[in-house]
């Protein structure tokens, strides 16, 4: 067969549907990188205009443009839409195009989940922008602190378009960031050891891995907050042994590491762009790995600096001061590896190097006022100042925008297939930077002089009206120049002259292929020996397209690529990919109805909406693998594979342990919350304690033993102890719950219902598992009888086990020490 | 997977032992805690819980140069061993304010 008709062969199997339909249907990861990105854009100029609305409010006193309930509405909308509905699905867009290409494989690891997160992206984004077009917005900041955003600060509708929308978005982050980091870990070219990888898959999985430890607290206190406000459990409410901070634990939990969540899948562009541009090679490779798995880490140890103002004790403050400071150190050392990097080699002066030199000037800025906000008797003064506004600036449009905008340029030929013709966006450069420090560097000196942030007007007289009219007018220079960033991609894509394959004459495999990218990516696999493959083989896209790597023969008319061994690369075995459909835009909209139903408290549509959820879901699980046995296929290159269904640990597995992953931050966080209010909060014992009898901890105790016993014996039998282990411990969550009956009467009561149900969902979820597992098995499903199915099944059943157990635990623990 | 957990240990043992030892600082510093009859000796327990926090930390560096449980690939082991140094100077560092600070004030 030769290139052509390979080619063809593999676009009838892997190409989306054509028209309208292909949109909606399509699970390519080239098509839903391009999606994200177009609406994360989108979002990003929305998110934009907002910001020169505050800006034209704030250009003078006593200004009248916007009223106070508008403004308070327009900038947390401006920090919502910036944080959640622009920077992480950016970052998810551009992992999900670029990923699978750099990593030398044909799409992710779920295709069908990226299109169901994108899908919840799209209808949870959707969301929040009605409520700001029919002025019912979120009012309360963009984080939300009670009681200014519970029901006794914020009684309308507004807090609950965010804490519903998104909470909806997230799942969208969290599908994400399960795809990323099983892409990463198994879906790469035969060879690429974890050493060989491209450096900017170590940033994705670093960030895909904060994503799912960092999210789940976030999800969790705008559960509990939700619950507060439609409900009346009082989690955040004093009088009822609630207490206000434990938002902001629960908030800075997530807010701090997000702000490395956004700069680190920068760094990641910066460290591959960079050495290209410079035309040589990254300086220290492994130490800015290391730098960026410390950066990942630590930055979960900073929460508190955000609080340095709550009246924590002394140590507390200096536990989290030091460790702010400790944050430079792994960020200089990726700086000075850039340095030497250019140091080393010849650097070119074009246009994504100049982002990146905007880059270094901004972002060592924002780094330094880190630095200077992280020392406490400082924070105190500059907390919640505009000292604050500027610092944050200078680090997200710095450390984020920037190297995206050297990255847009980067890999614009790679998207559009077309050179970067017209140089419009060399002008663009000349207008963002200047009016980026325009605009807030004089608000250094603003928040110094007393500026608060978040203030809707100012009176003449306090020295700040210079400041802010100079800032006003360079924001909007600003502004101009992202548009025209924006007018200089679209001309380029629509009209600008066919381009080469290689244009900066990169080393890494994105590259090996001609561009815009055909559906499927490669023609055959690579077989790798290094980190930048085309410098060691320039000729390897020509063999990859005449097939001389591995799954280059079509005739198996299937979505066909290779997982391999974490380490070493080495192949192990074929996944098969579905093809298109509707059931993941589907599925998140019968999800988006669950959470329509909770905002309008529509209760009755919440349970319809959920039972289509796990009808979707079943439907989904049930189409994959088949009831005939393939036994070992040939790949090429000699070995022959069996298929991910006839293996014991399909992706599904892989998946599910990093899904527990963020389940378990989530039921962690909870005990933590618990924990916090009961030897913090005031107002605290409750009136009684529940006190669950010998009855409880019999059932409890038995039905572990059952439930965790039963998935290690032979189907059937394994089944009939299964069932009435999930049972026992379902008894006893119940029984503990009828000792507390009103969740309304103190935060204790209120968290014991949240741990019961959260224990009572999982032993559901096991239930429902078991029982599907069982009936593949029945159907001759070969996953089910031969594959990992009954594995992942054991898996969430020994989860549920586990926090069902924990949860019992936790709900006896005080009456017992009492 | 070993070798990801070879990574991510040095520094997930760090923040383990941080957020233990700031709970365990919460919990002395509670007024439900810290009334008679259980008052507890705080600094000599803060200062206990970090010392063995920093024996985790290198003992976690010493078992990642151990012939038995060090990683083969040589770069992936170099790594790792620099991410158990910072660890180890990490714990160090963040800890250290149980022998500086006022503990509840």
């Amino acid at each position: 067969m030769n290139a052509l008709r390979r080619h063809r062969a593999l676009s009838r199997i892997w190409a989306s549907e054509p028209g309208l339909r292909g949109w909606f249907t399509t699970v390519n990861h080239t098509d839903l990188g391009r999606m994200f990105l177009a609406v994360a854009i989108f979002f990003f100029i929305v998110g934009g205009i907002l910001a020169m609305l505050i800006r034209a409010q704030l250009a003078s006193p006593r200004s009248a443009f916007l009223g106070p309930d508008h403004y308070n509405q327009i900038f947390t909308m401006h920090g919502t839409i910036m944080m959640f509905l622009f920077a992480i699905p950016f970052f998810e867009g551009l992992a999900v195009y670029l990923l699978p290409k750099m990593l030398g494989t044909r799409d992710l690891a779920f295709p069908r989940l990226t299109a169901y997160g994108f899908w919840c992206y799209v209808f949870g984004g959707s969301m929040m922008i009605f409520s700001l077009l029919a002025g019912v917005a979120p009012d309360s900041g963009w984080f939300m602190y009670p009681p200014l955003s519970s029901t006794i600060g914020a009684p309308g509708i507004n807090s609950d378009f965010w804490l519903i929308g998104i909470t909806f978005v997230e799942i969208s982050a969290i599908s994400a960031a399960v795809e990323i980091t099983v892409t990463v870990l198994r879906y790469r070219a035969p060879g690429m050891s974890l050493s060989r990888m491209p450096i900017f898959a170590w940033y994705a999985l670093v960030t895909a891995v904060m994503i799912l430890t960092g999210f789940p607290p976030l999800i969790l206190g705008s559960i509990l907050l939700e619950l507060e406000r439609a409900f009346d459990m009082p989690f955040f409410q004093v009088a009822a042994g609630g207490d206000a901070l434990l938002w902001q634990h629960l908030f800075w939990l997530f807010g701090h590491p997000e702000v490395y969540i956004i700069f680190l899948p920068a760094a990641g562009a910066i460290s591959t762009i960079l050495p290209v541009m410079a035309r040589t090679r990254l300086m220290g490779y492994g130490w800015v790995v290391a730098a960026a798995v410390s950066l990942g880490v630590l930055s979960f140890g900073l929460w508190v600096h955000h609080m340095f103002t709550t009246g924590i004790p002394h140590m507390g403050l200096a536990f989290f001061s030091a460790a702010s400071t400790l944050v430079a150190v792994p960020t200089a050392v990726q700086i000075f590896a850039w340095i030497g990097t250019l140091s080393k080699g010849r650097p070119s002066l074009h246009l994504p190097m100049l982002w990146l030199l905007a880059f270094f000037a901004t972002f060592v800025i924002g780094g330094l006022t880190g630095v200077m906000v992280a020392i406490v008797p400082f924070d105190w003064q500059a907390h919640d100042t505009y000292f604050i506004v500027a610092h944050l600036h200078y680090v997200l449009v710095g450390g984020f925008v920037f190297p995206m905008l050297a990255a847009l340029y980067y890999w614009m030929p790679h998207f559009t297939g077309r050179k970067t013709y017209f140089k419009l966006g060399n002008t663009a450069f000349w207008l963002i930077v200047p009016g980026l420090h325009g605009t807030f560097l004089l608000l250094h000196w603003a928040g110094l002089l007393g500026m608060r942030r978040r203030i809707d007007t100012y009176e003449s007289g306090q020295g700040w009206e210079a400041i802010n009219l100079i800032a006003s007018i360079s924001g909007f220079v600003m502004s101009i120049g992202f548009a025209l960033v924006l007018i200089d991609v679209v001309i380029n894509a629509a009209v600008a002259i066919r381009g080469s394959r290689d244009p900066w004459k990169a080393g890494t495999l994105e590259w090996a292929m001609p561009t815009p990218s055909a559906p499927y990516n490669f023609a055959s696999l690579p077989q790798v020996t290094s980190r930048e493959p085309l410098y060691d083989a320039p000729d390897l896209p020509v063999r990859l397209a005449r097939g001389e790597g591995y799954l280059g023969d079509p005739s198996r008319g299937r979505r066909e690529t290779l997982s391999v061994e974490i380490a070493t690369g080495a192949p192990r075995y074929i996944t098969v990919f579905p093809g298109n459909t509707f059931l993941p835009m589907l599925m998140s909209a019968v999800t988006g109805l669950f959470f329509l139903g909770m905002l309008l408290k529509t209760y009755w549509l919440v349970p319809i909406s959920a039972t289509g959820v796990i009808c979707c879901a079943l439907y989904w699980v049930w189409s994959l693998g088949g009831t005939t046995r393939e036994g070992a296929l040939p790949v090429g290159h000699g070995p022959e594979l069996l298929t991910a269904g006839e293996v014991a640990d399909p992706p599904g597995w892989w998946g599910s342990i990093f899904l527990l992953l963020a389940n378990g931050t989530f039921f962690g966080s909870l005990l933590f919350g618990y924990i916090f209010l009961w030897t913090i909060a005031p107002n605290w014992p409750p009136p009684r304690y529940a006190e669950p009898g010998p009855d409880v901890a019999l059932a409890a105790l038995a039905g572990a033993g059952l439930a965790a016993l039963g998935p290690r014996l032979r189907p059937g039998t394994g089944l009939l102890l299964l069932l009435p282990g999930l049972g026992g411990l379902a008894w006893a969550g119940i029984r503990i719950l009828t000792r507390v009956p009103d969740p309304t009467a103190h935060a204790y009561d209120a968290t014991l219902w949240v741990l019961m149900g959260y224990a009572l969902l999982h032993l559901a979820v096991a239930l429902v598992m078991a029982l599907f597992v069982a009936a593949r098995g029945r159907t001759g499903h070969v996953g089910a009888i031969i594959g990992g199915e009954p594995r992942i099944a054991r898996l969430w059943s020994d989860y549920a086990v586990l926090v069902s157990g924990i949860a019992v635990l936790a709900a006896a623990l005080p009456g017992w020490l009492t | 997977m070993i070798s990801v957990l070879r990574l991510s240990l040095p520094l997930g043992l760090w923040l383990a032992s941080f957020s233990a030892v700031y709970g365990l600082h919460g919990l002395l510093c509670s007024s439900r805690w810290a009334e008679p009859p259980i008052a507890p000796p705080e600094r000599a327990l803060l200062i206990g819980a970090t010392l063995a926090a920093i024996a985790l930390q290198a003992l976690c560096l010493l078992i990642l140069r151990s012939p038995r449980w060090r990683e083969p690939d040589p770069r992936l082991r170099s790594i790792s061993l620099a991410l158990a140094a910072v660890a180890l100077l990490a714990a160090a560092w963040t800890m250290l304010p149980v022998v500086a600070f006022s503990s509840c004030l």
